[in-house]
C-alpha cells in the first residue's frame, strides 16, 4: 500500500486508460487462501494487458455465514472465492500491500443482498471500489426479500461513500447488466443498470459504472451498450463520474478451449466497437470450475490482444434511438414514476410487476415475462407480464420443456463449440494451406497497444525442487511427456529417420540468437562449449546419416528477463531433425506431420491425464486434422504494425508480437522468410531474394508461441565462410566445421521443435517449468 | 412420486433448480420446489411439513460437498427423517470431476446418492428415484 493518500480513484484511472485508448481488462477472479489470492493480484497486475485488480468474494461471505467461511477454512476445504470478512484485518492488508496502488487498483465482486460487513471490512483493508446493487444482488443471489436489501444497499453505499480515506473516490459498480446472467432481454438490463446507478448517487456515490453483459446477438448488444452510455448520460445526476463495463458472455458458457477463447475474444472486439472502457473476462476453465491463476491471465492477455487488434472504435450513429433504448427508457420512467426515490420505487416497481426478470425464482419477483432467442439471434419478449412494454416475439404456446430450456441456455455454447465451417485440406504444402485471415482495421493511436512490462520474478516460480517433483501436476506432464517422446520417435523412425545421440561439449556451439549465450567449460585447459544446440553436428553427419534425428539436451543462458515469459528455460530439449537434400516446404511437412502425429497419439494413449489437466480434445482438432496456415515474416510484421504493435520488419518477431498472433489464431500455422540479420548463419539465404531467409518457425495457436525453428541450410563453403563474417563470428574458431564444408556437406534442410514447448502446449499448462522436472529459469538459481 | 427439490446454504444458482424442476416433472413426479440458498433448518422444516418421498439436493457453486453434508447430517438427526432418499448432484467441487473422498464422505453421511453434472448423471438421477418409486409402490 502506498504509505500517504490513497491510491487513484478507480474511475479516474479507468478514465484515463479510455483516454490513452486503453481498454481495462479484469478477471472475476478469487481464491480462499491468501498466497493464491497474491499471487492472483501480482499476476494480473504483471500481464501484458492494462489491468484492475478483482476480489472476488466466497459464497458463504456472500450470505452472510461468517462462521461457515471460518469453519470451512479451518478444514482446509477449497472456497470459491476470497473470505474478506474473516481473515485478519493484516491478512488482507499483506495481501495487497505493494500492489495496490496508483496503477494498480483493485476492486471487491462478491452477490452480497446484505453488504454492510463486507463494505466495512474492504474498507478497513484500504480498498474503495467494488459492485453490487440492491436489486441486481438480490434477485439472483438467493432468498434475501427485497425490501431489506434495498435498506441494506442504502446502508452500504452510505458507509462506502463515507467510509473511505480523504482523497479517495469510492467506486461503486451495478451488476444489473447481468441480473441471471443470460435469456433476459437487453431492455431490462440496461433499464437496471441506470436504475442502480441513479440509486447509487441517491445514496451518496460520486463514481459509478453501469454493467452490461454480452448477449446473444452482436448488433442488438451494441445497441444496448449505446442505450446505456445515453441512458446514464440523459439520468445521471451531473458530476457523478461514470463508465460503462462490459462482461463477457455470463451464461453457460463454451466447453472447448477454441469456443472460449472465440467468445472472449468477440466480447473483445463488442467493448471495443461499442467504446466500452471495461471489460470483466471469462476464462477456458468457466464452463467447468474455478479457473486458476494462469488461466485468469491468459484470458486477460487475449482479451486485451483481441481488442488491440480490433481496429478503432466505430464512431457513434448521431442515435435516433434504438428498440433497446424506447424500452429501457419506458422501464426506467415507469419506476421513476412510483416515486422519485428509488428505496421505495425499486420495491414497488417489482411488487406491481413493472419490472419482471424472466425465470427469476425470487419470492419478489412477479415471474409473468418470458423471453426466446429469437431466430435472428436476439433476445425477445414473449410475454412481458405487466411491465410497459410490448413483447416482440409471438407468445409460446407450447409449455417449457427441460430440453427446450437446456437449448436456449445452451445456445451460445453451442454455437461457440461446433467446429468452424470452412474446411481446409490437411496440410500438404504451403501452397495449399489457408493463408492467415486479412489483417483487421488500422488502429490510429501513437502509443503501442501492449506494454513489455517486464513481470515480477515470484509467482511464476517454480516450487522447492522436492515439492515441484512430488506434484501430481508435474506427474501428468511427464505421463504425457513420456507419451508425446514415443510417439515423435515412431513418427521420425516410420518415416525412414535413424536417432543419433548428440554431442554435451564442443569447441563451438550454434551461435543462436535472440541474447541468449552459450555457458563455457573448461575442457583440458580448452574453453569449450555446452551445446546450445547440434546443429552444425547435423550438417556434418549427413553423409552417413541423410535422415537423421536427436532428442538433444541443450543449454543457453537466456537473458534473465525472460525468466517470467513462461517459454525460456536455460536446460531443455529438442527433437533436432535434418534431412539430406531438402527444401524449406520438405522440412514444414516433416515438422507438421510429427506435431500432428504427436497430438493424435497422446489423444490416444492419455486422454484421461489430458482431460485431467482441463484440455479438451477439441482443442487439437486441427492440430490433429493437419491443418495448418502459413504467412510471411512481413505479412506477420504488418499485421503486428497495423494492429499498433511496433514490431521491427528487420528483426525477430519479438516476445509480445509472436504471442498477439499465437492467441490471434486458433490453429498452428508457419512464418516464413524471416530477414538475413534475424537467425544464424546455417539459414540458407533466397537466391533470388538477397537479404530474406529460407527459414521457417513453426507458431502455435491460443497463445502457446513457438513450437519450432527450422531453414534450408547453407551448404556452400565460402557463403558459410562470408555469413559468419557478415554475423560478426570468427571463422577460426569453427575449424573443425569449416573443414567438412569444404570437403563438402550436403545441402539440407531441417528444424527443431522445443521438446518442454511441445509438452506445454498439449497440457496447456501455463510455464515451461511446469513441464520440467529440473527446471532452470534464467537467471534464476535453482539444483 | 413426489419430490422435495432444494438448492444449498450457500449457492445461489437456480438455472439449475429450474431445469431439474421441469426434468422431474417431465419424468411425472411432483415437485415441491425450496429454492436457492436453502439451510439446514429450513430443509428438514419443509421436509417434515410436505413429506416428500425423496429429496434431491443441488448445487454448483463449488461449496455442494460441504453444504450437502451439513444438510444430509440435519435430515439423518431427525428420526422421522433418518430414511428418506436423498440424491445430492451438479457440480459440488471447486476443481471440476474430482472429490472422491469428499463424495465417499457425504455418503457415509447418510447420502443416497452422490453424482455430478453430466448427462450420465441425470440419467442416474431418473434410476435412483425409479428405484425408489418401486420400493414405495
Ligand atoms: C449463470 C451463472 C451464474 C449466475 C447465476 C444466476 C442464477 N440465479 O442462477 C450468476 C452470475 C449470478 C452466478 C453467480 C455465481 N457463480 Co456462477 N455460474 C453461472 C454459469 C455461467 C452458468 C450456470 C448455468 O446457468 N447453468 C445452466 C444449468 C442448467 O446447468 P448447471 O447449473 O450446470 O446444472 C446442470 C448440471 O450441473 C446438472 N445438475 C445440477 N444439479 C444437479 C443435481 C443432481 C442430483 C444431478 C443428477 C444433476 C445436477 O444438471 C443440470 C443440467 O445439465 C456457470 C458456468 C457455466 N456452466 O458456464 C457459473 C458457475 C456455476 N458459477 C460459479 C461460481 C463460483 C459462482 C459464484 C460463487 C461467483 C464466483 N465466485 O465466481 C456466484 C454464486 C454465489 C453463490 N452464493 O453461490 C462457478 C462454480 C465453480 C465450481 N463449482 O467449481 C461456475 C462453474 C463458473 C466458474 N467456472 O467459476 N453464476
Amino acid at each position: 500500500m502506498t504509505a500517504a493518500g490513497a491510491p487513484r480513484p478507480f474511475g479516474a484511472f479507468v478514465a484515463a486508460s479510455a483516454a490513452a485508448g486503453r481498454l481495462v481488462v479484469q478477471p472475476r477472479m478469487g481464491f480462499g487462501d491468501p498466497g493464491s489470492m497474491r499471487t492472483g493480484l501480482e499476476r494480473t497486475r504483471a500481464a501484458t494487458a492494462t489491468t484492475v485488480g478483482t476480489l472476488t468474494i466466497d459464497s458463504y461471505t456472500r450470505v452472510g455465514d461468517l462462521a461457515g467461511a471460518r469453519a470451512a477454512l479451518a478444514e482446509g476445504a477449497g472456497l470459491n472465492g476470497y473470505p474478506i470478512a474473516t481473515h485478519p484485518l493484516d491478512v488482507t492488508r499483506s495481501l495487497l500491500d505493494g500492489l495496490h496502488d496508483d496503477h494498480f487498483p483493485v476492486q471487491v465482486r462478491h452477490g452480497s443482498a446484505r453488504p454492510q460487513a463486507i463494505v466495512r471490512a474492504l474498507l478497513a483493508a484500504g480498498l474503495d471500489a467494488t459492485e453490487g446493487g440492491p436489486v441486481s444482488y438480490c434477485l439472483p443471489y438467493g432468498r434475501t426479500p427485497l425490501r431489506e436489501s434495498v435498506a441494506a444497499w442504502a446502508e452500504g453505499c452510505e458507509l462506502l461513500a463515507a467510509g473511505a480515506r480523504p482523497g479517495s473516490v469510492p467506486h461503486l459498480e451495478s451488476f444489473g447488466g447481468c441480473l441471471l446472467g443470460q435469456l433476459c432481454p437487453p431492455g431490462l438490463l440496461v433499464a437496471t443498470s441506470v436504475l442502480e446507478c441513479l440509486f447509487f448517487a441517491q445514496h451518496g456515490l460520486r463514481s459509478v459504472s453501469l454493467s452490461y453483459a454480452q448477449q446473444t446477438d452482436p448488433g442488438q448488444d451494441e445497441e444496448a451498450i449505446r442505450a446505456l452510455r445515453r441512458l446514464a448520460g440523459e439520468f445521471l445526476p451531473a458530476g457523478v463520474d461514470h463508465h460503462v463495463v462490459l462482461y463477457t458472455y455470463m451464461g453457460v458458457y463454451p466447453r472447448t478451449e477454441r469456443g472460449a477463447i472465440r467468445l472472449l475474444e468477440a466480447s473483445a472486439r463488442l467493448a471495443v466497437r461499442a467504446g466500452v472502457d471495461r471489460l470483466l473476462v471469462k476464462t477456458t476453465a468457466e464452463s467447468r470450475r474455478i479457473p486458476t491463476v494462469g488461466e485468469n491471465v491468459r484470458a486477460l492477455e487475449t482479451a486485451a490482444a483481441a481488442a488491440a487488434l480490433a481496429g478503432p472504435p466505430v464512431p457513434a450513429a448521431p442515435d435516433a434511438g434504438s428498440a433497446v433504448y424506447a424500452e429501457a427508457r419506458a422501464l426506467i420512467e415507469a419506476v421513476l414514476g412510483l416515486h422519485p426515490d428509488l428505496a421505495r420505487a425499486l420495491p414497488a416497481a417489482f411488487e406491481r410487476g413493472l419490472l419482471d426478470v424472466p425465470f427469476c425464482l425470487h419470492p419478489d419477483n412477479a415471474g409473468r415475462s418470458r423471453s426466446v432467442i429469437g431466430a435472428d439471434g436476439r433476445l425477445r419478449w414473449s410475454d412481458t407480464g405487466a411491465m410497459p412494454i410490448r413483447p416482440d416475439a409471438p407468445a409460446d404456446l407450447a409449455p417449457l420443456t427441460a430440453n427446450g430450456l437446456l437449448a436456449a441456455l445452451n445456445h451460445m455454447a453451442d454455437r461457440y463449440d461446433r467446429p468452424p465451417a470452412d474446411p481446409v485440406s490437411a496440410y500438404r504444402r504451403p501452397a495449399t494451406a489457408r493463408a492467415l485471415p486479412p489483417t483487421p482495421h488500422p488502429r490510429h493511436e501513437q502509443e503501442p497497444a501492449m506494454d513489455h512490462a517486464p513481470q515480477p520474478a515470484g509467482p511464476a516460480l517454480p516450487p522447492p525442487l522436492g515439492e515441484h517433483l512430488r506434484s501430481p501436476q508435474l506427474r501428468a506432464a511427464m505421463l504425457v511427456q513420456q507419451e508425446a517422446l514415443q510417439a515423435a520417435r515412431d513418427f521420425l523412425r516410420g518415416s525412414g529417420f535413424t536417432e543419433l545421440l548428440p554431442p554435451l561439449v564442443g569447441p563451438v556451439t550454434d551461435p543462436g540468437g535472440r541474447g541468449a549465450k552459450a555457458l563455457d567449460v573448461d575442457y583440458y585447459g580448452r574453453p569449450y562449449k555446452l551445446m546450445t544446440s547440434a546443429i552444425l553436428y547435423k550438417q556434418a553427419s549427413l553423409h552417413g546419416f541423410p535422415k537423421l534425428f536427436y532428442i538433444a539436451p541443450n543449454v543457453r543462458v537466456e537473458p534473465e528477463e525472460t525468466a517470467t515469459t513462461g517459454r525460456h528455460l536455460v536446460e531443455f530439449h529438442q527433437i533436432d531433425v535434418e534431412i539430406a537434400g531438402a527444401s524449406r516446404e520438405d522440412a514444414q511437412e516433416v515438422a507438421a506431420g510429427l506435431l500432428t502425429h504427436v497430438a493424435e497419439h497422446v489423444w490416444t494413449a492419455v486422454p484421461d491425464v489430458l482431460a485431467e489437466l482441463g484440455r479438451q480434445e477439441s482443442d487439437f482438432a486441427d492440430v490433429r486434422s493437419g491443418k495448418y496456415d502459413v504467412c510471411t515474416h512481413h505479412e506477420a510484421v504488418s499485421r503486428l504494425l497495423t494492429a499498433g504493435h511496433p514490431q521491427s520488419p528487420d528483426s525477430e518477431i519479438d516476445w509480445t508480437g509472436e504471442r498477439l498472433l499465437s492467441l490471434e489464431s486458433d490453429r498452428p500455422f508457419f512464418i516464413n522468410d524471416y530477414p538475413k540479420g534475424s537467425r544464424g548463419f546455417y539459414d540458407r539465404e533466397d537466391p533470388e531474394r538477397p537479404g530474406v531467409l529460407r527459414n521457417f518457425d513453426l507458431i502455435a495457436p491460443h497463445g502457446y508461441g513457438e513450437l519450432v525453428s527450422g531453414s534450408e541450410r547453407e551448404s556452400d563453403y565460402a557463403t558459410i565462410v562470408t555469413r559468419m563474417r557478415e554475423s560478426g563470428e570468427n571463422p577460426a574458431k569453427y575449424a573443425w566445421y569449416l573443414k567438412e564444408a569444404h570437403e563438402g556437406i550436403p545441402a539440407s534442410a531441417g528444424f527443431g521443435m522445443g521438446l518442454q514447448r511441445l509438452v506445454r502446449f498439449l497440457t496447456g499448462l501455463d510455464s515451461l517449468w511446469q513441464v520440467s522436472a529440473y527446471p532452470k529459469l534464467p537467471g534464476v538459481m535453482a539444483p | 412420486m413426489k419430490i422435495l427439490l432444494s438448492g444449498t446454504a450457500s449457492d445461489s444458482h437456480t438455472w439449475n433448480l429450474v431445469y431439474l424442476g421441469l426434468f422431474l416433472e417431465e419424468r411425472g413426479h411432483d415437485v415441491v420446489a425450496l429454492g436457492p440458498c436453502v439451510g439446514p433448518r429450513l430443509l428438514t422444516a419443509a421436509c417434515r411439513r410436505h413429506a416428500p418421498d425423496a429429496v434431491v439436493l443441488s448445487s454448483v457453486n463449488g461449496h455442494g460437498y460441504r453444504d450437502a453434508l451439513a444438510a444430509v447430517r440435519a435430515l439423518r438427526a431427525e428420526p422421522e427423517l433418518a430414511a428418506l432418499p436423498v440424491a445430492a448432484g451438479g457440480k459440488l467441487g471447486i476443481a471440476g470431476r474430482s472429490g472422491e473422498t469428499e463424495a465417499a464422505r457425504l455418503r457415509a453421511a447418510g447420502c443416497d446418492a452422490v453424482l455430478g453434472d453430466g448427462a450420465g448423471d441425470l440419467e442416474a438421477l431418473g434410476a435412483f428415484l425409479a428405484a425408489r418409486a418401486q420400493v414405495a409402490a
